[in-house]
């Protein structure tokens, strides 16, 4: 048989009766191209490599495209199977292979869906409208002449620069023999320093040595002011697109230059966010922080913003913010990666100085219930900050509970192991070690943001409005005075919610509710007026009831958390559960039922109301 | 693998058919207008203006005028005003304003022979400065214009008397991130690209790719330098890394053989600097896709920087025709719009889709 016969050229014969006949007729072409050898410009293609096999085993790129090559051109004869076959190989080896590389026709209405046409058409559609109108708008507008008078001059003095087809020095010595007459304005442009090289002789301008040094000075803002609302938009964007593509090429400090253009004629949320993130790449952090916060008083739930601050928070050192940050993130989009990993990390090293603090955690209460009985005597105590950002107390301040005050601990640093022996609070101390200029500006930013927070139902944003709603009353002490009565309640007042949520996180539940009801009676005695603190505080310590088995307290302290703040979720769901524990169902069911009125996704809710 | 549907489509919306040969097409920018320059078979020149309306394109206005036009940019128009700048066959140098265009609002002979290609900045709020044009001809003279300066240019580079001269194909604006600063590419027929700083007046690098250029065009032309595309005959172009020149070296690059035949021109989006679409004399358009190395410069064995060029890579191909496509132009004012003309005497209008994902 014919088969058996060509077959011998390759060893494999196990094939299929499909491939052994592509074989053949492969094998049998190539007898009759070998008897006419001008043509065969394949000569370091041997037939036997245009072969299935052959092709699957074959790693060398620039071979297998010139296999291609001739497969396609059809010498040997056409197999289309087998330039297909070849072609997904090469693909899988070098996508970006130029033998892949295949001219299409254009596209049209047919290579779309229906849908996809309709939008791009409609899309085109709207644009032609929109720009018509904005185009007879432009015709309206007079023109400034005052736009004219702020461009430069012409271009001064009318140099010859002579194009020599090679020499460089040639040319550099024509230009200075002549000393051409200088326009006026090139007084403006006069730099003393340059001038004085030149004469000394120190000629930088080598012209092959033209070497771009650095970041040339990019201005960092933009005179915008004669241009209408319309322009402003436009040049606005395009800095900010500018400044995205420095980003992209990882051309950082450039990015920020541009950004900050964008800013100086158009602020927006977008720009701040990507300078945010420009910073935090440059690691600059007080200046991501203030984009942060820049974002978040414009946009308060604005989720790139809070995802940013935390991180920025994490290399501060802020674990405590960082996670509130991340767990309001979760809050409204519960499958964030980024989000999720971060929390994890941050929970990983906050447990990591959690036990630290334990073993101390005796000890510390009693020295601490010393020093805050000291400390009401004297309510002059400027205290230990919540996360840093909210000390109304300068660092010089932060005098004491009694321990020596060092320097505000560096920034960033792990905290945990901080040398203060009052470690207990030392945690979140140090974090605090950011410089005053930073504090200042956080102060107003703080308090606004947290004006804009009072409102929302969610209990994190009561938290956290609450601590600083604290410090929002203690900001009125803006100056670095040590002697300020005022002041010290509120942080204070926040350093013990604080400790009592660690120990309710540790379980330690009686010593939190002690903690909650110091706190409690703290605001009352010092008849600060602050609602949402209170709020929080109670909710919390109905927590602490609830899981000492007290129904009854609870639902009194969750009752007048409500009064404080009608609609709070949490204090709702917990007054719920201990009701429930209480068997008193009805009541149970109507609170439930109002949890899920104003948040739907709250599991817990749903489980019990069924 | 991507998919063939991730990938930008390039979809032919409007294809208008012309009585005259076309040589360049440019969007007016802020409108859904665009004007197409070129010349009858008469021997005159011709300017028509289109409007994009309900998929076609309506011709608005044309006039004719006593010389064939070449090139055109809106480059150094302020955003109200508009004005077409104009390079024609006979070597001049006219500023039309489309709305009255009887009368060149800034005229003047520019060179001695055909104006090959025209560029300009400072208007439309694309670079910080003066507006200035800057001209090249077969004359082998570059010379750079200011519309409020009648007569004389601002610069002029031009071979010393007795070197021979070159035509000079294609220029581009540069580096125009301040009022001050500014760059001019020039290429020439010979394979020169010339790169001339306008702050400084004099020559800072000049390279030579072997084939005649054909288009030049930098990235953004209002930032610091940072990329430079140069197209040649025989299916070439360079990508130039500007940002690191090395006393010697010059500029890093890499070079992508595409199109089978001469690249006419190359032009970048507007809204993305990395991408750019270069059309061939096969009348096929290729569009790229431009990635930085992860460090774009290194030290070499002297201690001396150097560049490093990234990659190029293809996104889409297509074929619009047979005969070079010797116009293209993106719309500033809608991402993926895009204008070209080419030598079978039409002008098209493509939708570029699926641009952000790229």
């Amino acid at each position: 048989m014919a088969q058996i016969h060509l077959s011998t050229d390759s060893p494999n014969t196990q094939q299929s009766p499909h491939r052994a006949l592509v074989k053949q007729r492969a094998a049998m072409s190539g007898d009759a191209v070998f008897s006419l050898p001008a043509t065969d410009f394949s000569t370091k293609v041997p037939v036997e490599h245009l072969d299935y096999d052959f092709i699957e085993k074959c790693k060398d790129v620039k071979y297998l495209e010139k296999i291609l090559r001739i497969l396609r051109s059809g010498e040997e004869g056409i197999y289309p199977h087998l330039i297909k076959f070849c072609e997904g190989h090469l693909e899988k080896l070098n996508p970006k292979s130029r033998a892949l590389r295949k001219e299409t026709p254009v596209a049209t209405e047919a290579s779309f869906s229906k849908d996809e046409w309709n939008q791009i058409m409609d899309d085109l559609r709207t644009w032609a409208e929109e720009t018509k109108k904005s185009e007879t708008l432009l015709k309206q507008e007079p023109v400034f002449d005052l736009l004219i008078e702020k461009i430069p001059p012409v271009r001064s003095s009318n140099s010859f620069v002579p194009l020599n087809e090679k020499s460089f020095p040639k040319q550099r010595t024509n230009s200075s023999k002549h000393v051409l007459p200088r326009d006026y304005q090139e007084w403006d442009k006069f730099d003393v320093k340059e001038e004085c090289n030149k004469v000394d002789g120190v000629l930088k301008n080598d012209p092959p040595a033209i070497i771009n040094t650095g970041h040339p000075n990019i201005k960092r803002a933009v005179d915008a002011s004669l241009l209408s609302q319309q322009e402003k938009f436009l040049l606005a964007n395009r800095e900010k697109d500018k400044g995205n593509e420095a980003f992209r090429a990882n051309d950082y400090e450039e990015a920020v230059a541009y950004y900050s253009r964008s800013l100086s004629i158009l602020p927006t949320v977008s720009a701040y966010n990507n300078r945010a993130q420009a910073e935090i790449n440059l690691q600059h952090w007080h200046n991501a922080m203030r984009d942060c916060q820049q974002v978040l008083e414009l946009e308060s739930r604005n989720k790139k913003a809070l995802l940013r601050r935390a991180t920025v928070h994490n290399h501060m050192g802020n674990f405590q913010m960082a996670s509130e940050d991340l767990r309001m993130v979760l809050q409204e989009e519960p499958n964030n990666a980024t989000a999720i990993q971060l929390l994890s990390k941050i929970e990983r090293k906050l447990s990591d100085c959690l036990p630290k603090q334990q073993s101390k955690g005796k000890k510390i209460l009693i020295e601490e219930l010393e020093e805050q009985a000291e400390q009401r005597a004297c309510p002059v105590q400027p205290s230990q900050p919540v996360g840093g950002e909210e000390s109304s107390a300068a660092p010089a301040e932060r005098g004491d509970m009694g321990n020596a005050q060092k320097k505000p601990h560096s920034r960033g640093d792990g905290g945990p192991h901080s040398e203060s022996s009052n470690s207990h609070h030392g945690h979140w101390r140090g974090k605090g070690g950011a410089s005053d200029k930073y504090k200042v500006t956080e102060e107003s930013k703080v308090a606004n943001g947290s004006s804009k927070r009072g409102s929302t139902a969610s209990v994190q944003g009561d938290k956290r409005s609450g601590t600083k709603g604290a410090t929002g009353g203690g900001k009125a002490e803006e100056s670095v005075n040590l002697d300020a009565p005022c002041g010290a309640l509120p942080p204070h007042l926040s350093r013990l919610k604080n400790e009592g949520n660690l120990l309710f996180k540790n379980g330690q539940f009686a010593d939190a509710l002690e903690k909650y009801s110091q706190a409690i009676q703290g605001y009352t005695d010092s008849g600060i007026d602050s609602p949402e603190d209170l709020c929080i505080l109670y909710s919390n310590r109905a927590a602490c009831y609830l899981k000492d088995g007290n129904s009854q307290d609870c639902i009194q302290d969750c009752t007048r958390a409500l009064e404080l703040q009608p609609f709070s979720l949490k204090p709702l769901l917990r007054r719920a559960m201990a009701y429930e524990s209480l068997e008193r169902y009805k009541k149970a069911y109507v609170d439930y039922k109002t949890v899920l009125q104003i948040d739907i996704s709250v599991q817990a809710a749903h489980d019990s109301v069924n | 693998m991507s998919s063939p549907l991730s990938k930008p489509q390039i979809i032919a919306h409007i294809q208008k058919s012309l009585n005259y040969t076309v040589f360049d097409s440019k969007w007016i920018p802020c409108s859904a207008k665009f004007v197409c320059l070129g010349n009858f078979a008469r021997g005159t020149g011709v300017i028509q203006i289109y409007e994009v309306q309900h998929g076609e394109a309506q011709l608005i206005k044309e006039v004719e005028k006593p010389k064939p036009i070449k090139c055109g940019t809106f480059g150094a128009a302020s955003l109200q005003q508009r004005h077409i700048a104009t390079g024609d066959f006979d070597g001049n140098l006219h500023i039309w304003n489309l709305e009255a265009p009887d009368v060149p609002v800034y005229t003047t002979k520019a060179h001695k022979e055909i104006v090959n290609s025209i560029d300009g900045v400072g208007g439309l709020g694309i670079g910080d400065g003066a507006p200035e044009i800057v001209t090249g001809s077969r004359d082998g003279t570059v010379k750079v214009w200011d519309p409020r300066q009648k007569d004389l240019p601002v610069a002029n580079m031009e071979p010393v008397g007795g070197e021979t001269r070159r035509d000079c194909w294609t220029v581009a604006f540069g580096h125009a991130f301040n009022d001050q600063d500014r760059c001019v590419c020039a290429g020439y027929d010979n394979g020169d690209i010339k790169l001339f700083d306008l702050r400084n007046m004099s020559l800072r690098w000049e390279t030579n790719i072997k084939n005649g250029v054909c288009c030049v065009e930098f990235d953004r032309k209002d930032i610091n330098i940072n990329k430079l595309v140069a197209t040649s005959l025989e299916g070439k172009f360079h990508v130039f890394d500007m940002r690191t020149q090395h006393p010697t070296k010059g500029f890093a690059s890499i070079s992508e053989k595409a199109h089978k035949s001469t690249i006419w021109q190359v032009r970048h989006l507007p809204q993305n600097r990395d991408i750019f679409m270069t059309a061939g004399g096969a009348g096929n358009l290729h569009l790229w896709k431009y990635e930085y190395p992860a460090q774009r410069s290194k030290k070499d064995s002297d201690g001396v920087d150097v560049g490093v060029a990234g990659s190029v890579n293809l996104l889409q191909n297509v074929n619009l025709s047979t005969q070079p496509i010797a116009s293209l132009d993106w719309s500033p004012d809608k991402q993926g719009l895009c204008l070209c003309s080419g030598f079978d005497q039409s002008v098209r209008v493509l939708i570029v889709t699926k641009l952000n994902v790229a």
